[in-house]
């Protein structure tokens, strides 16, 4: 089974789950630390996920990145032209910079997709995708966005350690530090603080796909 | 002088080593400014009450990364640098801010070219992908009181320990 087809199913498997547990339309916070633990036991602030073996190869790892790149500039493609933002703190406009974002995820989904392809692998291709509570509000908006962001930076630090190429693992912070900046912009328009703590918190997939798995129709 | 030309690391403890210098750099520009800068300084210059609180927090998480990156360093048997004496050239908050935003730049860029030199170590290299997390987002902030685009690139510029020398090496006096 193929890496999207294995996230597709969990996906699955996880929305019925959290559908049982009625948490369809709560699950926007991070999950909780479960399945981390400490690698380096004396400085506590420094987490890798352990998780099983996630990632069979680098083409795994750039399968998992496109996937949530695809939900993201679905989701920003579809729903940045909804609504008129205003302006941020900055006195810069939000649906411009909103505009710079999608763009950016739409050159992830190229980049990725390319790359894949050259390396002889199958590039998952975009999904159907739920956005209806999302698209509901400006509020719901930006609060969505800041969450697909958020787990996005996590998802590429608990990702990055299984990639062997050292050129893809340069790419890979090439790119998760973009969707850092994005978050860390999102959460200032969020009113919440824009870096939250001293340390990113690097996420496995299972922990990912709680977030991200409603977003699946 | 901590940082040497190269463009590559011997050891996992060089590329922390590498980190810890540039992260001595961004502590002590910070302690040092916002000892002088007073939040009533701030908000004289035209600026939020909130910037200084936020000026506050990224101090503190380059406090904390200097303290995690010693720890480890240590623990791993090698010798962590120390801070030097710098000299950031600031003589107002609007220069401070300025320079503020270089310095974070530059530290995202740097961890970025240095990751590759972790691929062997998972823990480190997801350990140093985490602070450079926070420096993207102290730089898109920044970037934005500075009047710049937070995020001025889809792909964010990588840089070789070579290029950032060439940058933050005049800050270092001795």
């Amino acid at each position: 089974m193929q890496i999207h087809e294995r996230l597709l199913a969990e996906v699955s498997a996880e929305r019925r789950r959290l559908s049982r547990r009625g948490m369809l339309s709560g699950s926007l916070k991070l999950a909780g630390g479960a399945a981390i633990a400490l690698s380096l036991s004396n400085v506590p602030a420094l987490r890798t996920p352990v998780a099983a073996q996630d990632f069979a190869s680098d083409l795994d790892v750039l399968n998992y990145a496109l996937t949530l790149e695809h939900l993201e500039y679905a989701f920003y493609r579809d729903g940045v032209g909804l609504f008129d933002f205003g302006t941020d703190g900055f006195g810069q406009s939000i649906n411009d910079n909103l505009a710079a974002v999608r763009d950016h995820e739409g050159a992830h989904v190229t980049t990725l997709t390319d790359t894949i392809t050259q390396l002889g692998g199958a590039p998952v291709a975009e999904q159907v995708y739920n956005f209806t509570d999302a698209y509901a509000s400006v509020d719901g908006f930006i609060a969505t966005a800041a969450a697909l962001e958020n787990t996005g930076v996590s998802a590429y630090d608990g990702a990055a350690q299984f990639i062997t190429d050292p050129g893809l693992l340069t790419a890979a912070g090439s790119i998760v530090a973009v969707e850092a900046r994005h978050a860390s912009y999102l959460n200032l328009i969020l009113n919440e603080v824009p870096f939250p703590a001293s340390f990113e918190t690097p996420l496995t997939m299972a922990e990912v796909l709680e977030i991200a798995g409603p977003f699946f129709a | 002088m901590t940082i040497r030309a190269q463009t590559t690391f011997e050891e996992p403890v060089d590329v922390l080593n590498y980190a810890l210098t540039l992260e001595h750099l961004e502590y002590s520009f910070y302690r040092d400014g916002l000892e002088q800068f007073a939040e009533e300084d701030f908000v004289d210059a035209g600026y939020a009450a909130v910037v200084h609180e936020y000026f506050g927090a990224i101090r503190d998480h380059e406090l904390e990364h200097v303290e995690t990156l010693t720890t480890v360093i240590t623990d791993l048997g090698g010798e962590p640098v120390e801070e030097a004496e710098y000299d950031f050239g600031y003589t107002d908050i609007a220069g401070f801010i300025g320079v503020a935003q270089a310095l974070e730049n530059t530290g995202v860029s740097a961890y970025q070219g240095a990751a590759q030199f972790l691929i062997d170590e998972d823990a480190l290299l997801t350990a140093a992908l985490t602070i450079h997390g926070v420096e993207a987002r102290h730089a898109a902030y920044l970037n934005g009181l500075n009047g710049a685009s937070p995020f001025p690139d889809a792909v964010n510029p990588t840089l070789t320990p070579d290029e950032v020398l060439a940058i933050a090496g005049p800050f270092i006096v001795s």
